[in-house]
């Protein structure tokens, strides 16, 4: 039997574990981040305040830094993680900072005569917001949320470098595995793989949001 | 916190030498991946936007292969990978050549979209006063469509500091690498990860800086 099958077995697995880190950040990134980003464009100063330092801190740091400062830093708080939480939650930290910011952009590119019409009609700010300004910021939001999780799958990538078992991780340590074995790593073959491997998963990703920026700006 | 973690301060002040020579090896991978990134960009830009028979479609798919695929994984194939073909590069060369070509991918796509937003009665005008292709481009295209893409080449330009801090996948001595090995001897944790933090925060703050300060300074009078 070639070397072929067997790794591509073990990193069928791999991209399993891949699919659902991407699958965890990508809910809890978009759940966070909108409740964030609703609270960034109300009208309460504390909150926002609060929010943008959030926005500011986790969108302005390399994530790989996040990682591993979620890893190391969260035992130190007795909270017991594995990698793959450990990753979870630094994705999603990022992931919602990026989508509060981005939907604070979609909500301020309505009119905001739309806002006051619905004031003046007498809604309440939540009613005004559910029913007038977020219907019309979502179609706004699509292509940047789309991007956003773009960004997340390559970043999955990143949860490697702490241990977890994911794509990239399953092909480095079949790559250990064939030099010990058969003393031929076939690196350019498994990286190769990998790297088309995510394009094939992102690339209808970017291609829909392309589509939808250029159907929004006519 | 458990385990009696106690903060030490004075640890990281001890190590300033180690996390500075990083924070020098960061500013030099950003200045490099920066220029090289908007150099090529605006090249692979230019030939989108004219639609050079063959290079364009070359370009096109050179772009969307980087963009659809993680940058920290085209690092292990040009690191580990490469070699097998006898392409092989030191640490510093991969580092380098990986944020000129993700800087390049993007930027392309910022110069292209530059250049086709350039008013096309701008070029007539051009051609109109007698100036030739050539001189039109250069005289009148670009520079406008220069300070178009300002603004989103801005933004590459700071994902290019904090796409440095992959590098500690081939162990090249940046920031984030010189942290991490320390952590690893010393479990620092927090004193390592709020200075470096705070440094990529203000690093990230005054590169958009700069990038504005020049944008304002490239600004015509409107």
């Amino acid at each position: 039997m070639g070397w072929e099958t067997p790794v591509a077995l073990y990193m069928m697995r791999g991209l399993v574990t891949t699919l659902e880190l991407t699958l965890i950040c990508s809910v809890a990134s978009l759940i966070g981040g909108t409740i964030l980003g609703v609270a960034f464009i109300g009208e309460a100063p504390a909150l926002v305040a609060v929010v943008r330092l959030y926005v500011e801190i986790w969108r302005g740091l390399p994530l790989i830094v996040i990682l591993f400062f979620v890893f190391f830093a969260l035992p130190v708080f007795d909270v017991k993680f594995s990698a793959f939480w450990a990753a979870a939650v630094g994705l999603s930290l990022w992931g919602s900072a990026v989508t509060a910011e981005n939907v604070r952009g979609a909500v301020q590119s309505i009119p905001k005569a739309q806002r006051e019409g619905a004031r003046a009609l007498g809604l309440s700010w939540p009613a005004m917001m559910w029913l007038v300004v977020l219907p019309q910021a979502v179609r706004r939001l699509l292509p940047p949320t789309l991007n956003m999780l773009t960004s997340l799958i390559h970043g999955t990538s990143l949860s490697a470098q702490l241990g977890v078992l994911e794509l990239l991780e399953s092909g480095r340590r079949s790559i250990q595995r064939l030099l010990l074995d058969v003393g031929n790593s076939h690196s350019l073959e498994i990286f190769g793989a990998i790297l088309l491997i995510y394009f094939v998963i992102c690339y209808p990703l970017t291609s829909l949001s392309r589509s939808l920026e250029r159907r929004l700006s006519v | 916190m458990n385990l009696g973690y106690q903060l030490d301060p004075a640890y990281v002040v001890r190590h300033l030498g180690e996390l500075g020579d990083g924070l020098a090896w960061t500013l030099v991978l950003t200045t490099i991946g920066l220029c090289g990134g908007i150099i090529a960009g605006l090249a692979l830009g230019a030939v989108r936007a004219y639609r050079l028979p063959v290079f364009s479609n070359l370009v096109a798919a050179f772009v969307e292969l980087i963009r659809n695929t993680p940058l920290f994984v085209q690092i292990f194939f040009l690191y580990f990978g490469l070699p097998k073909i006898g392409m092989r590069a030191s640490a510093f060369e991969v580092a380098c050549a990986s944020l000129i070509i993700w800087g390049a991918a993007y930027n392309a796509e910022n110069y292209r979209a530059a250049l086709l937003a350039v008013p096309y009665q701008y070029e007539e005008a051009g051609r109109a006063l007698g100036l030739g292709e050539m001189r039109t481009f250069w005289s009148i295209r670009l520079p406008i469509a220069i300070r178009f893409a300002m603004p989103s080449v801005t933004n590459i330009s700071v994902e290019t500091l904090k796409n440095s801090a992959l590098m500690l996948a081939i162990s090249f001595p940046e920031l984030t690498d010189t942290a991490i090995n320390l952590v690893a001897v010393s479990f620092r944790v927090f004193e390592l990860f709020i200075v470096i933090g705070i440094t990529y925060l203000v690093l990230a703050a005054s590169l958009t800086q700069l990038m504005r300060s020049v944008e304002h300074r490239l600004a015509w009078p409107a």
